[in-house]
């Protein structure tokens, strides 16, 4: 799960091109979206296809992204808990 | 002057020609079926408005067929062809691109027909229009904003008769862009409803032969009574929160119209069936109207949404409404939503419609609503001024050395500012927050626009932007396909689609500047900032605010060569552009710029001699001018030296002409770079000797004379 986690950080900074962010420094329980990264609806879509290519995950409506996108804790979870790729 | 819908045509889902939209009026239903234009896996099928005819001529693409299906009904009652052609584009010839590049077509004339502007052209050339041709690529309300400026035009009594409307085909760009933006409605579009889930992606074309006439005409005829525009300057894709910018607009058209809310019989709303579009509509519409709202229903439940074409034809159904004396259904929505507190028309009603307003909202968070009626008796409102210059408060420039000042002192020195300048330099006055996102096109534009505003050091922001870029945001357009292919269609990004739009730059500008006027992103290949210019031209004379006018193209590795004949694979590569920030010159005083001309190569013989006339005659243009700066774009260099040296000749010129794509390379908005350098030297006084055989030319109080040749001939003067 650490694992997990450490692994997501390092993949939003790059698909976010979030140039001014070190991975290490996100904190995973923080608000994803309008928090201290000031992301957005956008790159929460970014995320949902970055997250279905490499963990085969969908997240495939607004209610749904919601929930899952409120920290890359519960992001992480919800990959750990539906992906069949991830052991 | 009053401007009247002399001739229409359509096709759409429901069919070809105004009749078959007629028909659906009266028994409604839905026109959204499963994608059968392309191919695509089963899980990605969606329902989509497509048209049934296939149009087997492959060189021509669909957006072309449709357009000029719609046409040929729109003129069929005219002799005479228009003096102008307008029309709402947003993707073009993309559908035949998007195949040719995945099967590695590498022949440049595969692509003659890509371009945004290329439809409008196509329709122009076929229909013998001599006049200017202005592309609006403005997403969602291109069709609306397309037929706002021709009303602009033909009231400013330049023009008598012009060509207005809207087209898009489906195609993968947009039909992948929205799936991955998850704002489609699996089971089709069900605006209103209160378990609405999205859009349908559809295609269509209207258009509109309008013309101007003083006099009122019988009253059976219907007038544009107005039109408005804005920008809610808030987020690349939502609308703001409380559709303050659709209220703007409507206000702003209503207003134009001359008339008050409570003339409006029926309001054909944009209406996508997203859960926020339509949440910011409803709010909007309550602001205004409060609880007099007369009937009003959206049409995209049953066609989906035609994106550039979508104003257009929902501006014919608005008309056959008032013809016909029938409101249509606000189809696809079962149970309207309680929360947005809007009833819409559920079955068609027959009742009498004398006024109506039609809304169009877009991407950029651009607002456009018109106002259309039976045409009635009333005072014409006060005649404008012609052709007001305007002041240029600040200029700004890009190109391969980077900004005007390195571009002014690598001319000076004798050398060219041909190249690309690297991103990290284009990027360095933004921030890394905002530029996280944009590529170089946007960036470019960003760039230019803070430029423009700083050197031109005054109190306020500008609050209207007009973008004119050739080709538009080619990195994020090519990147989007590229993903989408490599993972066999199941994998796009969202964010190059946002970027890919071509108002996308524009809408950055207006977000980082507030600045929430009319934002209006123009498309022809070479003369596409001009069509900006003239755009803003038209639409500016009654407003006291400054505003920008940009221009910008990239160099895409890939797609240059492919799109833009005059880009040599083995040349310098060049890109940039350049940008003004104008105010009306009865406000403010500076160097002056105004758009003098803008015409059709295509059979006009006398295309030279009418530039000349408009100019005055050979003493004045002597006078007036102290050195010409000619654009001559590679692709028609042999056709543009010929037209120079007729220009020369008649006119007898025997001051300086720069040959200024020798310096800034070959690249479609270079025009905007030869503007932004005329500003500087008009500012100076003086041309620097290296661009005339090694002498300072002193201008003596003359100005510069801009003329662009080639498949149009067009022409700006600036002056001290």
């Amino acid at each position: 799960m650490q694992q997990l986690l450490n692994e997501l950080n390092f993949k939003i900074v790059e698909t976010l091109n979030l140039v001014d962010v070190a991975p290490d420094d996100i904190d995973p329980d923080d608000h994803l979206i309008g928090g201290k990264l000031g992301l957005d609806s956008i790159d929460v879509l970014e995320l949902v296809m970055m997250i279905e290519k490499d963990y085969a995950v969908k997240i495939n409506s607004k209610e749904l992204g919601a929930k899952v996108f409120s920290s890359i804790t519960s992001l992480a979870k919800y990959i750990y808990e539906n992906s069949s790729e991830i052991s | 002057m009053k401007v009247y819908i002399s001739g229409m045509g359509v096709i759409s889902p429901a069919g070809r020609g105004i009749q078959s939209l007629k028909n659906w009026i009266r028994q409604s239903g839905r026109r959204i079926r499963p994608l059968n234009l392309f191919t695509v896996s089963p899980e990605n099928l969606l329902p989509v408005g497509e048209v049934s005819e296939s149009f087997e001529v492959l060189e021509i693409p669909r957006c072309h067929q449709l357009a000029i299906t719609a046409t040929q009904e729109a003129m069929a009652g005219s002799q005479a062809p228009p003096d102008a052609v307008i029309i709402g584009v947003t993707t073009g010839g993309i559908l035949t691109t998007e195949m040719h590049l995945k099967n590695r077509v590498s022949d440049p004339k595969a692509f003659a027909n890509h371009a945004v502007g290329s439809v409008a052209e196509y329709v122009a050339g076929k229909y013998h229009c001599k006049g200017p041709v202005i592309t609006v690529s403005n997403a969602c309300s291109s069709g609306t904003v397309a037929i706002k400026i021709a009303l602009e035009m033909l009231r400013s009594g330049q023009v008598r008769r012009v060509l207005a409307g809207g087209v898009d085909s489906l195609c993968r760009l947009t039909y992948y862009g929205f799936k991955s933006l998850q704002l489609i409605d699996p089971t089709g579009a069900r605006p209103f409803d209160q378990d609405r889930r999205g859009m349908s992606v559809g295609e269509a074309a209207a258009m509109m032969l309008l013309v101007a006439d003083e006099a009122t005409q019988d009253n059976a005829v219907i007038e544009i009574l107005g039109g408005g525009l804005s920008c809610d300057a808030y987020h690349p894709t939502s609308p703001h929160p409380d559709g303050e910018g659709a209220l703007n607009a409507m206000r702003a058209a209503i207003r134009d119209a001359g008339i008050s809310p409570s003339d409006i019989d029926y309001i054909n709303l944009h209406g996508t069936g997203t859960p926020d579009n339509d949440l910011a509509e409803a709010k909007a519409l309550t602001s205004l109207f409060g609880n007099n709202l007369p009937p009003l229903s959206s049409v995209k439940g049953a066609f989906g949404h035609s994106l550039g074409a979508a104003g257009a034809v929902e501006a014919v159904i608005s008309a056959i409404s008032i013809s016909e004396g029938i409101i249509p259904a606000n189809t696809g929505c079962q149970t309207p939503d309680r929360k947005l507190g809007l009833d819409p028309v559920m079955a068609p009603i027959a009742k009498k419609v004398r006024m109506v307003l039609s809304n169009s909202f877009g991407f950029g968070g651009n607002n456009a609503a018109l106002v259309m009626g039976i045409s009635r008796e009333k005072k014409p409102p006060v005649s404008r001024p012609k052709k007001t210059p305007f002041t240029i408060e600040g200029s700004a420039g890009i190109t391969g050395v980077g900004d005007i000042k390195k571009t002014m002192e690598n001319i000076s020195a004798g050398k060219d500012c041909q190249g690309m300048s690297p991103l990290s330099e284009i990027s360095k006055f933004l921030q890394p927050s905002v530029t996280r996102r944009l590529k170089r096109l946007p960036r470019m534009a960003l760039a230019l626009a803070l430029a423009a505003c700083k050197n031109a050091n005054l109190q306020e922001t500008p609050s209207s932007v007009f973008l004119g870029t050739g080709w538009g945001p080619l990195s994020e357009t090519y990147d989007f396909l590229k993903k989408l292919y490599e993972s066999d269609e199941q994998f796009t990004s969202p964010t190059d689609f946002i970027g890919s739009v071509h108002n996308a730059p524009a809408g950055q500008v207006a977000i980082s500047l507030g600045a929430n006027g009319p934002n209006i992103t123009t498309t022809g290949g070479d003369y596409s900032f001009e069509q900006s210019l003239l755009t803003a031209s038209i639409l500016s004379e009654k407003m006291d605010a400054a505003f920008l006018v940009i221009g910008a193209d990239e160099f895409h590795e890939t797609l240059s060569p492919l799109f833009d004949r005059s880009v040599n694979r083995d040349g310098i590569r060049s890109d940039g552009g350049g940008a003004i920030c104008l105010k009306r010159s009865d406000v403010s005083s500076g160097p002056k710029i105004c758009s003098l001309f803008f015409e059709n190569t295509a059979d006009n013989p006398y295309i030279i001699q009418t530039l000349i006339g408009k100019l005055g005659d050979s003493r004045e243009i002597e006078k007036r001018f102290g050195i010409i700066m000619a654009g001559i774009p590679a692709a028609f260099r042999q056709e543009g030296e010929r037209q120079l040296h007729e220009f020369l000749s008649i006119s007898d010129f025997h001051q300086p002409v720069i040959d200024y794509r020798r310096l800034t390379g070959e690249f479609a908005s270079a025009s905007a770079v030869a503007t932004a350098l005329a500003a500087e030297f008009i500012r100076n006084g003086k041309i620097p000797a290296s661009l005339c055989d090694g002498d300072n030319h002193p201008l003596n109080g003359k100005g510069i004379l801009i003329v662009g040749f080639g498949k149009f001939v067009t022409a700006i003067e600036i002056t001290p």
